[in-house]
């Protein structure tokens, strides 16, 4: 029986909110029995490895923790705030949905994946990026779209709406160099290194050959640029590309259009020495003048269908890598090394994981969602006595914040607001390049920017205006009240009493009288501390 | 997870055993208690460890005149007067009865018997990338693996890590070098971490941020470190935090590497001294180099982009590049024996290769690496002695062929450090200081 319309708009705008609600609920009741099935497995591990987890973290630690995560910034006061007094029960996966709608969240993801597929580039660089390639990016996270098609739009690189145009740029950047494309596909997509397979079969990784190499430059070697008056394009010749390598024992094979745990794809070898003419006929006829001539066999189609399409990688990596981002560390570690030298901590997890993400459509955000729900995500980050195998995810791993989180998170701080391209972030992505370091290291060099490079100064400068952190500091008289303000503001958390004792202390000796100190420079010292510190430094 | 960290400390040295790690986690407790204590003051906050003076002199040095490029052993330390392959400098005696270089080494000739020369080298690649690679490595590469470069496994092995000074220092002005720019990107250190990695300084690569910003007053400059060390060190121990170690460690270097700023400025060094050495950069920083070593440097690289590279009016070239290098060696050679340093500092001066006896048609010497020279002095090496000798054209090594191997066998012997010993890391196959089991060259080395 068909239901009756409403035509009654209130009501047509409450069943869409009832409909709305639900599919909300149901997602979120979802999430959480994945991540009932996630905590299960990890929870063998302990088990194997006979370790105790630490305690699930509090709120006011896994609400820092999971904007630093999904926004890309600490939150501000008021988000804290509104977070710490909701009294539901299930306010952190509430949370985590408003932040995976939120357009941080889509900065952030967009951040992070700009430097894992093209990598730190120069200003000049990023420059040219945000023209295509960053309002691509972005429009993949603000519509979560499927990575699969993600991945085929960018690797097919024939833009079919205007939203796609940006997709070209990954292959574009690569200027008509087969072997950077494919030492950039294999991990970006595929969560596998390949680069030393160039001369080898891989040393340590025996499955990875040197046909897998060759095979997939092979698939990208008739690519070009090509400026059409549609703007950047990837033409594809229909000749040419056939080349033989050599192995170190001199031996030498075709590079036939293979890959790895894949299948070959047939094409007719010329002779050796025979001339290929190129013609017309090898073309599709064009539809559109602007975009360039396809050619009948395209080695790029080729791959997209048969090669990326339901390759058993691209669900695995693509997980992989969103666990490393939320905890520190792949299933499989290195996260883009995904090898037999390099076997995973909880093999049928990351299989469970993947099998989910592909029968959900590759659905980025429910796999965001599913993880941050799982009870490894919300650990604390002390390690718990006994336990030294960050493998076992027994508690929260720490990771430094990136170039962009910290300099957005240092402008909450200060201003309880972001410029998301404020001129400090140029210097410090330079200064810190690392995303999802394999191991987290400080160099001296990081410790002497933030003690001494004039734009730390002139960020402090900005947060001692009157409405600022440092300005409010100054003007207010009662010291307690304000340092406890500052460590909420700036860590999430309230002062110990030691902390809170000796920072009076300072703040009291310099204030004095004899002292003479001006208190906008005392507060500006005892900021600086705060946001150099290593609590505000690392994501824990 | 424990048996990484016992491995990488088989290498760093620290024996990794549970009583070290209590000692550590004393340690730091007790720095914990004495800043909990000291809160009034803040003072004990504030110290750095002091330079050790003793330290400071002990232990084996290095400075490696790195002349990218490679020279032509024909011009330096091989001559072949009057030969096709000569070409039109002379010969000249040296304090070395017998021994003769080339006339543009007039300075060098006078001190022959504090030097000593390989005349034999002969090594593999004749591409620069290739042959920087395996002359300041040691090794033919075999990806994946990077073996760390020559200064980094000597500062490893024999720097003071908790000095405030640099360890491996590399002075290089200049920003450009054809494959030496491509090379300067790569992994210096390799397996041994970016730790090793060189500081960089040199024109416009002076260590940045190393001076604090003028509207800074010293005060607030340690009251900032004094309190953001107290609050981090408390969160290191609180949670136990090994990024946050490690984030301390870094910023415990500050104050000391911004003592140094001065041993990094040029414009510090004496006039007179600026003067001897000559006004090019390379001199220059040859001077900084000897700088460097006397207030604690391991291991200091002087290089300065490709000049040595004449495939074009070679003659000319080398006309102006060798009397500059004659006079670095000069000075640097006898400033560290007035300074009693010589026999600890090792010097030496070489390329990734050698050049052709013949000339091309652009009268420029191309890449030779069958049979061509470097020269070395003090930190081990015995003095006055020349190893090999090549045919009358300079063809042919004749007598003692030194590969990169020997090489690198000689200069770690020479230095203190184990040639034969294993590097026993994490995901490594077995790697040795030195492959093949080679002999250093013991006539070079003193007894």
């Amino acid at each position: 029986m068909l239901k009756p319309p409403i035509h009654n708009p209130i009501a047509r705008l409450a069943a869409c909110w009832l409909f709305a609600l639900c599919t909300i609920g149901i997602a979120r009741c979802l999430a959480q029995v994945d991540a009932a099935r996630i905590d299960a497995l990890i929870d063998a591990g302990y088990a194997k490895a006979a370790v105790q987890p630490a305690e699930v973290c509090s709120d006011q630690v896994f609400v820092r923790r999971v904007y630093l995560d999904l926004a890309g910034r600490i939150p501000t006061l008021q988000e804290r705030k509104n977070f710490l007094d909701d009294p539901s029960t299930d306010k952190r996966i509430e949370l985590v949905d408003r932040l995976v709608q939120s357009e941080d969240y889509v900065q952030n993801f967009a951040d992070t994946f700009d430097s894992l597929l093209m990598g730190r580039a120069p200003i000049g660089k990023i420059a040219e990026r945000k023209k295509l390639w960053r309002p691509y990016l972005e429009n993949v996270f603000r519509h979560n779209r499927p990575w699969d098609q993600v991945a085929r739009e960018i690797l097919l690189a024939r833009p079919q709406s205007p939203n796609q145009v940006g997709s070209v740029w990954f292959l574009y950047e690569r200027n008509d160099n087969a072997q950077a494309i494919a030492e950039a596909v294999a991990p970006a997509f595929f969560g596998i290194r390949i680069d030393c397979a160039q001369c080898h079969d891989h040393m340590i990784a025996s499955e990875i050959h040197q046909k897998h190499y060759w095979g997939l430059v092979a698939f990208f070697n008739r690519s070009k640029n090509q400026k059409t008056n549609a703007g950047p394009r990837i033409s594809e010749s229909a000749i040419g590309g056939f080349s033989d390598f050599a192995n170190i024992h001199g031996s030498s094979y075709p590079n036939v259009l293979t890959f790895y745990e894949s299948k070959t794809i047939d094409e007719t070898r010329p002779e050796k020495d025979a001339k290929q003419e190129d013609s017309d006929e090898l073309y599709l006829p064009r539809e559109n003048p602007d975009e360039p001539r396809i050619p009948k066999f395209s080695r790029r189609e080729k791959f997209a269908d048969e090669i990326l399409t339901g390759h058993p990688r691209l669900a695995h990596a693509f997980v992989n890598r969103i666990w490393a981002m939320l905890l520190g560390r792949g299933i499989v570690h290195p996260f883009d090394q995904m090898d037999s030298a390099h076997p995973a901590s909880h093999p049928e997890l990351l299989d469970e994981l993947a099998k989910a993400f592909i029968e959900s459509g590759y659905d980025i955000r429910s796999l965001v969602r599913k993880i941050t729900a799982s009870r490894a995500y919300q650990l604390s980050s002390k390690p718990p006595a006994q336990a030294n195998d960050p493998a076992t995810f027994a508690w929260a791993i720490e990771r430094p914040l990136t170039a962009e989180q910290l300099t957005r998170s240092i402008q909450i701080a200060l201003l309880q607001q972001a410029n998301p391209n404020h001129p400090l972030l140029a210097d410090l992505r330079d200064r810190m390049p690392e995303v999802l370091p394999e191991t987290i290291t400080t160099d001296v060099g990081d410790a002497l920017f933030l003690s001494n490079n004039p734009k730390m100064d002139q960020i402090l400068l900005e947060g001692s205006k009157p409405e600022g952190l440092i300005g409010k500091l100054a003007s207010n008289p009662d010291l307690k009240a304000g340092v406890q303000n500052l460590f909420v503001t700036t860590l999430g958390r309230e002062p110990s009493e030691p902390e809170l004792d000796a920072v009076l202390e300072y703040a009291q000796k310099r204030l004095a009288k004899e002292s003479a100190a001006e208190p906008i420079t005392v507060w500006r010292n005892i900021v600086w501390a705060l946001i150099a510190s290593a609590e505000f430094r690392f994501n824990h | 997870m424990a048996e990484h960290s016992e491995n990488q400390n088989r290498v760093t040295g620290d024996c990794g055993s549970p009583e070290h790690r209590a000692h550590r986690r004393l340690f730091l407790q007790g720095a914990m208690a004495s800043g909990l204590a000291s809160a009034a003051s803040f003072n004990a906050l504030f110290s750095v460890p002091a330079l050790a003076q003793e330290t400071k002199k002990r232990g084996k040095k290095c400075i490696l005149l790195w002349l990218c490029g490679a020279p032509s052993q024909f011009e330096t330390w091989d001559p072949k007067p009057g030969t096709i392959s000569g070409g039109p400098f002379a010969a000249i005696p040296t304090s070395i009865p017998g021994l003769q270089i080339s006339q543009l080494m007039p300075r060098c000739a006078s001190i022959m018997d504090k030097l000593s020369v390989i005349r034999s080298m002969s090594t593999e690649p004749s591409e620069h990338f290739q042959g920087i690679d395996v002359l300041t490595r040691g090794e033919q590469p075999r990806p994946p693996f990077t073996r760390p470069i020559l200064g980094s496994v000597v500062a490893e092995q024999l720097g003071q890590l908790d000095s405030p000074v640099p360890q491996f220092v590399l002075l290089e002005p200049c920003p450009e070098g054809n494959e030496f720019k491509s090379f300067k990107a790569g992994n210096w250190a390799g397996w041994l971490g970016a730790q090793y990695g060189p500081v960089r300084s040199g024109g416009e690569f002076a260590i940045p941020d190393i001076l604090k910003p003028e509207s800074l007053s010293q005060l607030d400059h340690e009251d900032r470190e004094a309190l953001r060390s107290f609050l981090s060190r408390k969160f290191q121990n609180d949670q136990q935090s090994q990024a946050a170690e490690g984030y301390n460690a870094a910023f415990n270097r500050v104050k000391g590497l911004m003592s140094c700023a001065p041993l990094f400025d040029l414009e510090k060094l004496p006039q007179a001294d600026r003067d001897r050495y000559g006004p090019g950069a390379f001199a220059q920083y040859a001077l900084q180099a000897r700088h460097l070593i006397e207030n604690g440097s391991t291991f200091v690289m002087v290089a300065n982009g490709m000049p040595w590279d004449n495939h074009v009016f070679q003659h000319e070239m080398h006309q102006m590049l060798v009397p500059e290098l004659d006079n670095i060696l000069f000075q640097l050679i006898g400033d560290l024996e007035d300074r009693g340093m010589l026999q600890d500092t090792m010097v030496i001066a070489m390329g990734e290769f050698g050049r052709t006896p013949w000339l091309n048609e652009a009268r420029g010497r191309d890449h030779y690496s069958k049979a061509w020279s470097l020269a070395m002095a003090g930190g081990g090496i015995r003095p006055g002695v020349v190893v090999g000798q090549t045919d009358p054209l300079g063809f042919e090594v004749t007598e003692n062929p030194i590969d990169n191997r020997r090489l690198f066998a000689t200069i770690f012997k020479a230095l203190g450090i184990d040639p034969k010993e294993q590097y026993d890391l994490p995901d490594l196959p077995t790697f040795h200081r030195v492959e093949g089991n080679v002999q250093p060259i013991e006539e070079l080395l003193v007894g």
